[in-house]
């Protein structure tokens, strides 16, 4: 009786991994490529892990190959990943426009292409999700206005712009949009400098110096969280207690959200990490199948995004947000690393 | 030429990096509003301790006619591990210590054995397996830099414990003492090359290696040390720039490589090994600290800076090469 048994759990355990296995190769849709930039900032290792879980909700395996910044590097990988054939290739490009012949050669391979977070506008992909570095550098000219107003009483005053690598176009385009909307408000100076490699006592530096030839300045304004940890560590230097100066930054790393419970950071603009990843999941069936994505609004983790019929491809747009001390706290913000509990499905 | 004029002239050649710096201060005072003041000074010196003590390591390794070019990711190694340790947010563990003072030691001696047995390794690569030093050692600044990015994940570690942070933010006399800290290594250093027997035999193997060999000088037993020391300082170097970022990301201190280099030649170091002091390569530091100073209060844009660098180091040989040429006809 006792062998019986034996023989039968086994049994039962053969047919349940058997079981398991075929729902595992029915979910199995195949391998998508996501090639990353670098690994060398939270936003872009988080934008793995986020990936990760959400094509894995939807059937998809990825694999993630790392360019270290660098172009050609990038370049080759798309190669090798074309000979692979994958279901799909997720791009975040190092260089805009030196891989656009590489998102061609791509797609003329039958591989469809998606732009993840940095967009590509000078050729044709299938599918793009960005939080749009133009419009942060919106919100954060919206959240100077609102800063400056309640300092200084009107949108007067100093900001010291701290930028990320000068030939990095993601922190050119915050820097255009930010500028853009700024260009309103004439009464206001804005004193900008770049941090070479976005290497972070760079920014302590420039902070340290501005300090002795602005002394006025109102608030300091830099393209990555990580950056504004070496500008808040030069405001102590200098003997400024939070607040004293306003701080604000870009990309809503769970730094910038302990420098804000801190009191040291106003305002974090949070490029929604999650919700781009998880647009990309969304309609990930649809792009395999080079299926049309239809324009208009589509709800992506409870933000209200906009899918529009660009010249490059369908776009989805997914609104950044300002993180402040009264919303710090909020799950949503990928800053808090809560990834949203309820899987996602896909677009019909 | 009369004797004291030849001496006047050797103290110049000795000393022109010093010259340039003053010289450099001069203009820079009179053509830059606000740059003539005590802030601009104190950040320049304290810009130069985390540049100045990393260069340190690499002018001995030079002077003996080697090269390390693992001092960068050395330095991140070590500020990563003091802020994956101490700090507590992000990756950071957090751990804390009783007394609280404690941590400043222990995460300092920790990142000090880190950058000591990348040294070590270097030079038992270099001096007992006989390879280049140059390929050794650009090979650790690759495998190191990766074991700073594998072990971070890519995330940052912030807001290190109050006790090391104090070091980081506290001025005394309104200069940092960071730059006290690297000044104390300055002088520490010099005094070793000018007064020690360690001093001494660096320079003369970096001069001749199978001449100092034959001199009875352990030149094994030397360059051993020299490697050991060089990854040790540059650990300080990155535990400096740990203290004063408040943590470590895992691209912190990229690009100081080249600077630390930059000083190093400007200072005076012969890349052929056997000459140079140390003097010289702080000069050389707070050189290129006053020019990124200034490039900062100019609101040129940063790309300028690699420029002048660039062009800094091509004067500091060309001048190193006219520098000899005057010297043999002096001779």
């Amino acid at each position: 009786m006792r062998k019986q048994l034996i023989a039968f759990g086994m049994a039962a355990m053969v047919a349940s991994s058997a079981v398991t296995g075929i729902a595992y190769a029915q979910d199995d849709k195949g391998a998508v490529y996501y090639l990353v930039p670098t690994l060398l900032d939270e936003f872009q290792t988080g934008s793995v892990s986020a990936l990760e879980m959400f094509l894995e909700q939807v059937g998809y395996d990825l694999t993630t190959l790392n360019a270290d910044n660098k172009t050609d590097l990038q370049q080759s990988q798309m190669n090798d990943v074309i000979a692979l054939a994958p279901k799909a290739i997720i791009l975040a490009a190092v260089d805009f426009n030196a891989l656009a012949p590489s998102v061609d050669a791509a797609r003329a391979a039958g591989i469809p292409v998606i732009e993840f977070d940095r967009q590509i506008s000078s050729t044709v992909s299938d599918f793009t999700s960005v939080a749009g570095t133009v419009e942060i550098g919106y919100v954060a000219a919206d959240e100077v206005e609102r800063l400056l107003t309640e300092k200084n009483g009107s949108v007067s005053g100093k900001v010291l712009q701290i930028l990320g690598d000068p030939g990095d176009p993601y922190t050119l385009d915050i820097q255009k949009g930010f500028e853009e909307k700024m260009a309103a408000f004439p009464d206001v100076t804005i004193v900008t400098h770049p941090v070479l490699m976005w290497e972070a006592s760079n920014a302590g530096t420039i902070v340290s110096d501005q300090l002795l030839a602005n002394p006025d300045i109102d608030i300091i304004f830099s393209h990555a969280a990580h950056l504004s940890v070496a500008a808040v560590a030069s405001l102590e230097s200098a003997g400024k207690q939070p607040g004293d100066i306003y701080v604000m930054s870009s990309n809503g790393a769970p730094v910038a959200l302990e420098m804000i419970r801190d009191g040291w950071m106003q305002v974090e603009v949070e490029q929604p990490l999650y919700a781009q990843a998880a647009a990309v999941a969304m309609f990930m069936d649809k792009i395999v199948a080079k299926e049309t994505i239809e324009p208009g609004e589509y709800d992506v983790l409870g933000l209200t995004s906009v899918v529009s019929d660009e010249e490059w491809g369908p776009t989805i747009k997914i609104p950044g947000a300002a993180i402040t001390a009264e919303n710090v706290d909020n799950p949503a913000f990928w800053g808090n690393l809560q990834p949203p509990a309820d899987p996602i499905t896909s677009v019909e | 030429m009369s004797p004291s004029q030849r001496n006047g002239l050797e103290f110049v050649l000795d000393n022109l990096v010093w010259f340039m710096l003053l010289a450099v201060l001069a203009i820079f005072s009179l053509t830059i509003p606000n740059y003539f003041q005590p802030g601009i000074f104190a950040n320049i010196v304290e810009q130069s301790s985390v540049l100045g003590v990393m260069s340190i390591g690499l002018a001995l390794v030079i002077i003996a006619g080697h090269m390390d070019l693992s001092v960068e990711s050395v330095a991140a190694l070590s500020a990563m591990a003091t802020g994956i340790l101490f700090a507590t947010s992000g990756i950071g563990l957090g751990i804390t210590l009783t007394p609280g003072w404690l941590v400043v030691p222990v995460s300092l001696l920790l990142g000090l054995c880190v950058g000591a047995v990348i040294g070590l390794i270097n030079g038992f690569l270099v001096v007992k397996i006989k390879m280049n030093a140059f390929i050794v050692t650009l090979s650790s600044f690759i495998w190191v830099r990766g074991m700073v990015v594998a072990l971070s994940g890519g995330r940052s570690a912030q807001g290190l414990a109050d006790e090391i942070r104090w070091l980081g933010i506290q001025r005394f006399l309104g200069i940092p003492v960071t730059a006290y800290i690297a000044i104390l290594c300055f002088v520490g250093f010099s005094f070793m090359m000018a007064k020690t027997r360690f001093g001494r035999h660096l320079l003369m193997i970096g001069g001749n290696e199978v001449a100092a060999f034959r001199a009875g000088i352990k030149v094994e037993k030397v360059l051993m040390i020299a490697f050991v020391l060089s990854g040790a300082i540059a650990a300080l170097a990155g535990w400096l720039l740990a203290i004063r970022t408040s943590g470590a990301t895992a691209n912190l201190g990229t690009g100081m490589l080249f600077n630390a280099f930059a000083a190093v030649v400007i200072g005076g170091v012969s890349l052929k090994g056997g000459l140079g002091a140390l003097p010289g390569v702080y000069a050389g530091v707070l050189l290129l600290s006053s020019i990124n100073t200034a490039i900062n209060l100019m609101g040129l844009p940063a790309h300028y800076t690699q420029v002048i660098h660039g062009l800094l180091v091509l004067a500091a040989v060309l001048l190193d090469t006219l520098k000899q040429s005057i010297r043999k006809k002096l001779a």
